[in-house]
């Protein structure tokens, strides 16, 4: 019997009176963070007698460890960070500048070499970073300025005023943070300490792709727009040490195709950090059809291809990680603002699906939400007209800019990638525009089919589809790179993914899609195991191997797995990636 | 020269001392690499690289729950102390938010490899004028594992220590211990204080920082000590880590045959003379 993770009830919480509250703190809410305490510092220098005070601004971060859940390539476009620390250059851990880039298609022995580097994907000007150590870096100036980093505590849900529900009249009151100390059984333990009722005026949602407070908020004043439903891919890396001489620092790689067929979207990185350590990945799109595809061991494949195999043969990986992230786009971006409330970064969507960037973004969305608080701030008045200066800001900004004119990238892979390319061809040089009106979007899990509508794999995606074995030294099963990923949580808490019902799984899923979570998990979480008894097979749900990358919660085709935050601080640990 | 001279006399002459003005209470912490993690040595081979994950030494997670336990029981004060480089701040700012009142970084790259006898030298003078009455720490650290540094600690200071503590209870003249011994087991033990024990992991249940705990350590004293302030206390003979390894898989099946007896003399001049194990 799997007990799932549920807030304890009739527990005395501990309450908490806040201004602003910032839930995650990835490059979205640090930057937001950081830019309010600029705001304030500017302020109090002007009005010496009527000082603000940055006491009640919190930043909730879910990690250990400011920075250890946050994954990316990562290339960073400097844009938003020069104009938020304009010296940043000389303190920031960026590892290299862009050197050399090259995109490349894959067939399965072949590799092709695009004759120009499509000018969304020219690289020079941007950074080779790691992200763990970037948003450890703005952490701390986040705490130099005078903000406070809670690590260890994750928001699980939002507080709200009333029962209204339309996105113009609720009103969110905050965020109640997660209870410590609950054993398996969902019973306090005697450290337990009940979560903390945070009464802020402004709860900013910052979480990260698939935010789960973020999700509750969406679902609940019916946000999305299924015709514009976000869409995900998941990405899946490695950092590998290599022979020195293979790619030089700086040096940037992508690849199309192998071992995805051109019916699947997704694409492979490769960067150079120094001579002999790289990162490098491959995102899957989290809107293939076949219920069997192991985006695990589509990135294994990959590698088992020269193109990726010269470069890391003799190598070593030492770490690894999964995450998945939104490239719906523009188009897919929810209503980002109401009574109390702004959403930030990934939570929104704010990531450019052509330049597979989002950093830059995340930041400045963040930077743009920190000017609106600021001025509610100073009004006191948090309410939806007050914070629609903010989607006002971003309309006005480069985000927009950048952001609209790719609004149908995606949307035009979703056939295959030849139509793809020639749709993205034409909105190059229509600033976005198809050649009919804008694309629609559902969401990604709507198109996975039935096993018996898709039938025994065909041999083009044996590559793709079960879990990867791997050989121990180029490619990997999933549990080793698991342990690469340095995911630790305490293992006497109740389950976190909360599925709604575990009779779906075994008397729907099983015959239906053959229990397709088994395979979009790259950490092994989901098992179907013989059931007590010997009679049929059951769920099991291995928790504590968690990566955090929402994979489940996004692609589970009934929709039935809610992804809730863990125990604080535990998860993964991407130090260094 | 430290502490005290004679603390089996003062603890004697003035118990009351205690219970008015609390237990003043030390604990030393120590930054480790964190359990389970991937390691890889550094490019000399004297050690693991610094690019690893960092988090408190786990018995001594266990020494500060037991001393902030003692402290709401008795009241007084909990320091920490650690010595290690700037990341080892962060054992310290975890102690501060759960409940110490203040800390003591003796903060520079070369605590990071000190030998066990060193440190406690530095952490001796770094503590000196303090008279704490208790010195908790935990029993070894998940790294070295050499668990010298907490006796030494008691040697250099002159006051008594105990080891593998499970259980410390605060009677009128000092302490009433329970040590664990080997194979379910355990030992009583009265002890007189200042003391110095060094505790096991599981003596209770680690308490969580509170987002209150969090905001209150930002103004709670930290001080600094640096190399130079204990540099003359060291000794000049240090140890050092020659070179570090993974074994390599060395394993090799030799198989005799021969008649029971004579094959038994083979094994017997093999574990002799080849393995040097008889």
């Amino acid at each position: 019997m799997i007990h799932f993770r549920e807030p304890l009830e009739n527990v005395d919480r501990p309450q908490m009176e806040a201004g602003v509250v910032i839930v995650g703190g990835g490059p979205a809410g640090m930057a937001c963070a950081l830019r309010l305490a600029q705001l304030i510092d500017e302020h109090n220098a002007a009005h010496p007698d009527a000082p603000l005070s940055k006491e009640g601004i919190l930043v909730l971060e879910k990690s250990r460890e400011p920075g250890q859940h946050c994954l990316s390539g990562a290339l960073l476009d400097p844009r938003a960070l020069r104009e938020l620390l304009p010296d940043f250059e000389k303190e920031a851990p960026l590892d290299a500048k862009v050197t050399k880039e090259s995109v490349w298609f894959l067939t399965e022995k072949g590799q092709h070499r695009f004759p120009i580097v499509p000018p969304p994907l020219r690289d020079h000007g941007n950074y080779v970073i790691s992200i763990n150590k970037f948003v450890q870096w703005l952490a701390q100036k986040v705490e130099e300025a005078g903000i406070t980093v809670f690590t260890g505590f994750a928001g699980s849900e939002l507080l709200w005023a009333d029962g209204r529900r339309g996105p113009e009249t609720a009103r969110v009151t905050g965020i109640r943070t997660d209870d410590k100390g609950v054993d398996k059984e969902g019973r306090p333990k005697s450290n337990f300490e009940p979560g903390y009722d945070l009464r802020a005026k402004i709860t900013i949602l910052a979480e990260g792709t698939r935010g789960n407070c973020a999700r509750q908020l969406i679902q609940r004043l019916s946000l999305e727009d299924p015709n514009h439903a976000q869409t995900y891919g998941q990405g899946i890396k490695e950092l590998w040490e290599i022979p020195s001489g293979r790619i030089a620092k700086g040096e940037v790689r992508y690849t199309l195709g192998y071992p995805l067929n051109s019916r699947e979207y997704g694409g492979s990185w490769i960067y150079g950090i120094s001579d002999t350590l790289i990162s490098i990945g491959y995102v899957t799109g989290l809107d293939y059809q076949d219920p069997r595809t192991d985006p695990h061991h589509v990135f294994q494949s990959f590698k088992e291809h020269p193109f990726a195999r010269r470069i890391l043969e003799g190598g070593r990986m030492i770490r690894y990680g999964a995450k998945s992230l939104p490239y719906g786009g523009w188009l897919t971006i929810p209503r980002i603002y109401g009574n109390g409330w702004m959403l930030l970064g990934d939570s929104a969507g704010f990531l450019n699906a052509q330049r597979l960037k989002g950093i830059h973004l995340a930041m400045k969305s963040g930077m743009l939400a920190a000017e609106t608080a600021f001025r509610a701030m100073l009004s006191g008045d948090s309410s939806a007209a007050a914070l629609s200066a903010w989607k006002t800001a971003v309309n006005d900004s480069w985000i927009r800019d950048e952001l609209w004119r790719v609004r149908n990238f995606h949307q035009a892979f979703e056939h295959n990638l030849l139509e793809g390319m020639i749709s993205s061809a034409i909105q190059q040089v229509s600033r976005g525009g198809n050649l009919g009106p804008d694309s629609g979007n559902r969401a990604g899990h709507l198109r996975m089919q039935p096993l018996d509508l898709i039938g025994p794999p065909d041999l083009s995606s044996t590559q793709t589809i079960g879990n990867a074995r791997g050989d121990g030294q180029l490619t990997f099963d999933r549990l080793t790179d698991v342990f690469h990923s340095g995911t630790r949580h305490d293992e006497d808490q109740p389950c976190h993914l909360v599925v709604q019902d575990l009779n779906i799984c075994t008397q729907r899923c099983t015959h239906e899609y053959g229990n397709p979570c088994r395979y979009f998990c790259p950490a092994a979480v989901y098992e179907m195991i013989e059931a007590e008894g010997g009679a049929g097979s059951e769920l099991r749900i291995n928790f504590t191997n968690c990566v955090h990358c929402k994979a489940c919660d996004i692609m589970d085709p009934y929709q039935i797995i809610n992804w809730v935050p863990p125990e604080g601080g535990g998860g993964p640990n991407y130090d260094g990636m | 020269m430290f502490g005290r001279t004679s603390p089996g006399v003062l603890c004697g002459l003035d118990p009351v001392r205690y219970t008015l003005a609390g237990m003043k209470i030390l604990v030393c912490i120590k930054q480790v690499p964190q359990k389970d993690a991937p390691l890889r040595l550094n490019e000399k081979g004297t050690w693991i690289r610094d690019d690893a994950s960092w988090e408190t030494n786990e018995p001594d997670a266990y020494a500060l729950e037991e001393a902030l336990r003692q402290k709401e029981k008795h009241g007084g004060e909990v320091a920490v102390v650690t010595a290690g480089p700037a990341r080892a701040a962060q054992v310290l700012r975890e102690a501060l938010a759960k409940g110490a009142d203040r800390a003591i970084h003796l903060e520079d790259d070369r605590f990071a490899q000190l030998d066990a006898a060193n440190t406690a030298r530095a952490l001796a003078a770094a503590i000196e004028g303090e008279n704490f009455d208790l010195i908790v720490t935990g029993l070894q650290s998940d790294d070295f594992g050499a668990a010298q540094t907490g006796v030494l600690l008691a040697e250099i200071l002159g006051i008594p220590h105990a080891t593998i503590i499970i259980g410390i209870e605060k009677t009128d003249t000092g302490l009433r211990l329970k040590r664990e011994l080997e194979a379910g087991h355990y030992q009583y033990i009265e002890m007189p204080m200042p003391a110095l024990l060094t505790i096991q992991s599981g003596i209770n249940k680690l308490r969580y920082a509170t987002l209150i705990g969090i905001r209150q350590a930002k103004t709670k004293p930290l001080r600094k000590v640096s190399w130079a302030d204990v540099e003359g206390r060291l000794s000049k003979h240090m140890q050092r880590i020659e070179r570090l390894y993974v074994p390599g898989s060395q394993k090799t099946t030799r198989r005799i045959e021969a008649p029971a007896a004579e094959a038994a003399k083979q094994v017997v001049d093999y574990l002799k003379n080849e393995a040097h194990v008889v």
